[in-house]
């Protein structure tokens, strides 16, 4: 794929904790309009790659240019602010604020959120603020949660939770939207809907998902390539069928989490 | 003897009082996770109630001292006990357990000033005449202080290191509910710390009030922040680093006194305390998970 | 008849006082989840420079010391006030507000609140040391020529329209967008981040608003008593505010405003004005401290919303586009089967 098509290029990211170096190199691409997969064993430093790319940890080495823009190192809410969303793995709702109020919170650069403008000039955010609530009302239709939303979030079930989390992620209108296992822990009946969501956005809104899963049979019908990841680097990258001819990666999974990957696919 | 040496000596004595009060308060910060606003509070318990065995009780000072450190450490198991656990078990948040102590801080102290009044009070201790080790004179009482928080440091390293209650505690400081799913009695382990960062609360108060010679209710609580900068300095929950903080912070008030003057002392530690917020939030010895 | 007009009237204005400080409370904790346990600091910060910029140059032999003494105004003594308290809460906020946990900054609040108060009290040159300020110029009385009771009348109207700008402005932001993000970092620092969220200058607009109200609470409560000395600013005042806000109910300005009544009122104000017991001159003030603090913990465990709950958001109902469900409902086939 040539570089000019990656919407994410990361390159050679390494960060330790104490002694223990959760990323040793982690390199790779992911396409414009695409769904990759990041997988790897327990352990792999997936997690940890997802919070240095979204800035919740700086890097100690290494390099992060999102949609032309050097983001590495920058603060979280500024990586956001370029069009990179992330998920996170349990699923964080603002449980004492309302299902609308949950998705009316993401849109990005509010003018209503500018003190000046609250206090004398209110006026100037009412029409935004009514745009923002009828993409709010359609997203929660969409997503199944409309007659949720004057439900406090902390009242939703798991799996409601878990439409929500993605309904208030594409609110942000994200470019690319970073999912951190999302399909882990849910019944198959709402993985398949999960990934009709993700399809869907794909098509209607060309958004780029970058997503950690453990479920390979997900990984295998929804991702147009995979990044494979082992102790904390990349491996290999490629489609699935690439990847299960390739002997590095069949003998990372064998040696690290083969077990675990079964279970949960 | 020079101002210096005079200064280094009452630093040492400082640095002993605070690593009792210290070491106690990080304990528990380590193993149940929040703060605890009426740590000052406990120092005056055990203030007072030595003073109260001393001299209404007729108690030598050394047998005084012991029945109010063990008393603080009664107060504090009941307070944990009756009102903190209940909150942490129904899953209180830890802003709202931060709340509620500060209300138990607003509460005892007033308790303390209730019962044993507003005025300032002493121990029946003879000055006697200066002690001279090396470089350095002390009163027997501070000699006392050091003696007390050396014996006790070391008592604390024997907990946490030979004894199954204190590689508990540990287990727990480090991860709670690991140390949890590996069987261990988390609820009696809460209980026990409660006990032992009361007793040390007390003997923290007991020195503290050796080494000021007058105090009140509130002396233990114009103190807390000063415990709260050695603890942070040291690392949330780190007992070793308690230790060290409380050297640094007792060093750095004294000098801090003798350079600037004495009214201002505590702005030292405050200024300490900030500058290692801004610069190492994690403290010298960082937790992992917990910074 | 008139003594008690005067009482009434009296309490009538702590009560719009302690209104004021409990919506910059809210601002910064019901909204925001700021643990500021100083906010008294802000009171006195507020009181003292109204204090010092209306009252006249200092009087050579008068034994009474302070800075500036600038004879301005009352209105511009207010708006002097108000920005240094919010000046204060500046300053404060670029310690405690960086990314640490909650407990710090609830020790670093403290600490900072004793360290102003030792300063404030030791140095005699700024605001005359623990004596404190006296004879402090009140609005317009000059002017008015009104008897005493006749004159608080007259400040309890003005404390009432101050404290009704105040609940303006404060349900204004809670309503704004602004209002949302506070409530979202209150919920999940880490996540509102990550939806793009300066959560740093959110949380530091909050600081310093609620900061500017306690000092606009600060600057009505040195006119109305002419004096502020640290004796009436220690401590278990911030936590009466406190009170006045769980026991209410935060993240709502009318819990704020009922909390206030309960507490500060009822409670602290009123039993001021009982008999001391002979032998134990402190006791009424020890018991009354006691009583806040065990109410707090009591509303805690039976009522954690306090009186009055937050409420919950409303929005401007909009109609679906008509059909808006149905193509949902055709757009991902599995939905009508795994619905809630």
């Amino acid at each position: 794929m040539a570089a000019d098509d990656e919407i994410l290029s990361v390159h050679d990211l390494r960060r330790s904790f104490g002694g223990v170096r959760a990323l040793t190199g982690a390199t790779f691409g992911v396409g414009r309009g695409t769904v990759t997969a990041l997988i790897g064993p327990n352990g792999a430093g997936k997690t940890t790659l997802v919070n240095v790319v979204a800035g919740a940890m700086k890097p100690q080495a290494g390099s992060v240019v999102f949609d032309g823009r050097d983001i590495t190192g920058r603060p979280s809410h500024d990586v956001a602010l370029n069009g990179l969303i992330r998920t996170f793995q349990i699923s964080r709702e603002y449980p004492a604020m309302t299902v609308l109020e949950n998705l009316m919170v993401s849109p990005q650069g509010q003018t209503g959120e500018h003190l000046w403008t609250v206090l004398f000039r209110p006026s100037r955010y009412r029409a935004e603020e009514r745009a923002h609530l009828e993409r709010a009302l359609e997203v929660l239709a969409d997503f199944g949660l409309y007659e949720k939303r004057n439900d406090y979030a902390r009242s939703l079930s798991g799996g409601q939770k878990r439409l929500l989390e993605l309904a208030r992620a594409v609110m942000a209108r994200p470019k690319l939207l970073v999912l951190d296992e999302p399909m882990a822990g849910i019944n198959p009946a709402l993985i398949t809907r999960l990934a009709e969501h993700i399809l869907a956005l794909r098509e209607r809104e060309g958004t780029t998902f970058l997503m950690v899963e453990h479920n390979l049979d997900v990984v295998e019908d929804m991702c147009d390539n995979v990044i494979v990841m082992a102790v904390g680097r990349t491996l290999a990258t490629g489609t699935m069928a690439e990847l299960r001819e390739n002997p590095e990666v069949v003998s990372a999974y064998l040696t690290g989490g083969l077990v675990d990957v079964r279970a949960q696919g | 003897m020079s101002l210096f040496l005079l200064t280094l000596g009452f630093g040492i004595v400082t640095s002993a009082v605070l690593a009792l009060a210290a070491v106690g308060l990080s304990l528990q910060f380590g193993v149940t996770n929040y703060v605890n606003f009426a740590y000052g509070a406990f120092l005056a318990f055990g203030m007072f109630f030595t003073y109260t065995a001393q001299s209404a009780l007729h108690m030598p000072i050394v047998l005084a001292g012991v029945f109010g450190t063990l008393a603080t450490g009664v107060v504090a198991l009941v307070v944990d006990t009756l009102i903190l656990e209940p909150f942490v078990r129904r899953g209180t948040s830890g802003f709202f357990l931060l709340i509620v102590t500060f209300g138990l801080s607003l509460i005892l102290l007033n308790l303390v000033q209730a019962i044993w009044g507003v005025g300032f009070d002493q121990y029946n201790v003879a000055a006697g005449s200066p002690i001279t080790l090396g470089p350095f004179s002390f009163t027997a009482a501070q000699i006392g202080v050091v003696a007390v928080a050396v014996l006790t440091m070391v008592a604390v390293h024997l907990l946490l290191t030979r004894t199954t209650l204190g590689r508990a505690m540990r287990a727990m400081s480090d991860n709670a509910p690991l140390a949890r799913a590996t069987g261990i009695d988390t609820r009696s382990v809460t209980r026990w710390t409660w006990f032992i960062s009361g007793c040390l609360a007390g003997l923290g108060g007991i020195t503290l009030a050796l080494n000021t010679v007058e105090f009140q209710a509130f002396t233990g609580n114009t103190f807390l922040f000063v415990i709260f900068a050695a603890v942070i300095l040291g690392g949330i929950g780190q007992i070793y680093g308690a230790m060290i903080g409380a050297v640094i912070i007792g060093l750095v008030v004294n000098f801090a006194g003798m350079v600037i003057s004495s009214a201002y002392d505590l702005d030292a530690a405050f200024a300490v305390l900030v500058l290692v917020l801004l610069l190492r939030p994690q403290g010298i010895i960082p937790t992992l998970g917990k910074a | 008849m008139g003594v008690i007009l005067g009482y009434v009237a009296t309490l009538g204005v702590y009560f719009f006082i302690y209104n004021i400080f409990a919506f910059g409370l809210n601002i910064q904790f019901g909204y925001t989840g700021i643990l500021d346990f100083t906010v008294i600091t802000f009171m006195a910060i507020g009181g003292y420079m109204a204090g010092v910029a209306s009252l006249g140059p200092e009087q050579p032999g008068s034994d009474i010391y302070y800075v500036l003494g600038l004879s301005l105004p009352w209105p511009v003594a207010l708006v002097i006030g108000a920005a240094a308290a919010g000046a204060a809460g500046y300053v404060l906020g670029l310690i405690a507000l960086r990314r640490l946990r909650s407990d710090y900054l609830a020790i670093v609040t403290l600490a900072a609140g004793s360290i102003v108060y030792g300063v404030i009290g030791n140095a005699n040159g700024l605001f005359d040391g623990f004596e404190g300020l006296v004879g402090v110029p009140q609005p317009l009385n000059g002017v008015l020529k009104l008897s005493p009771n006749s004159y608080t009348l007259f400040f309890l109207g003005l404390a009432g329209v101050i404290m009704a700008i105040c609940w303006f402005v404060a349900e204004r932001i809670y309503r704004s967008p602004l209002g949302r993000a506070m409530r979202a970092i209150r919920e999940d620092l880490d996540v509102a981040e990550a939806y793009g969220k300066r959560t740093f200058r959110v949380r530091m607009t909050a600081m310093v608003i609620g900061c500017v109200f306690v000092g606009i609470g600060g600057v009505l409560t040195i006119w109305f008593v002419t004096a502020l000395a640290p004796a009436g600013w220690g401590t278990s005042e911030t936590f009466v505010v406190w009170a006045a806000l769980i026991v209410g109910g935060r993240g709502n300005n009318l819990g704020a405003v009922v909390g206030s009544f309960l507490v500060a009122v009822l409670f602290n104000e009123a039993t001021r004005f009982l008999p001391a017991i002979p032998g134990h001159p402190s006791l009424i003030s020890e018991i009354r401290n006691m009583c806040i603090g065990g109410l707090v913990i009591l509303t805690l465990w039976f009522r954690p919303q306090g009186a009055v709950a937050e409420r919950k958001a409303r929005f401007f109902e909009i109609p679906l586009r008509p059909g808006a469900l149905d193509e949902a409902a055709k757009s991902v086939p599995a939905m009508a089967t795994s619905g809630s």
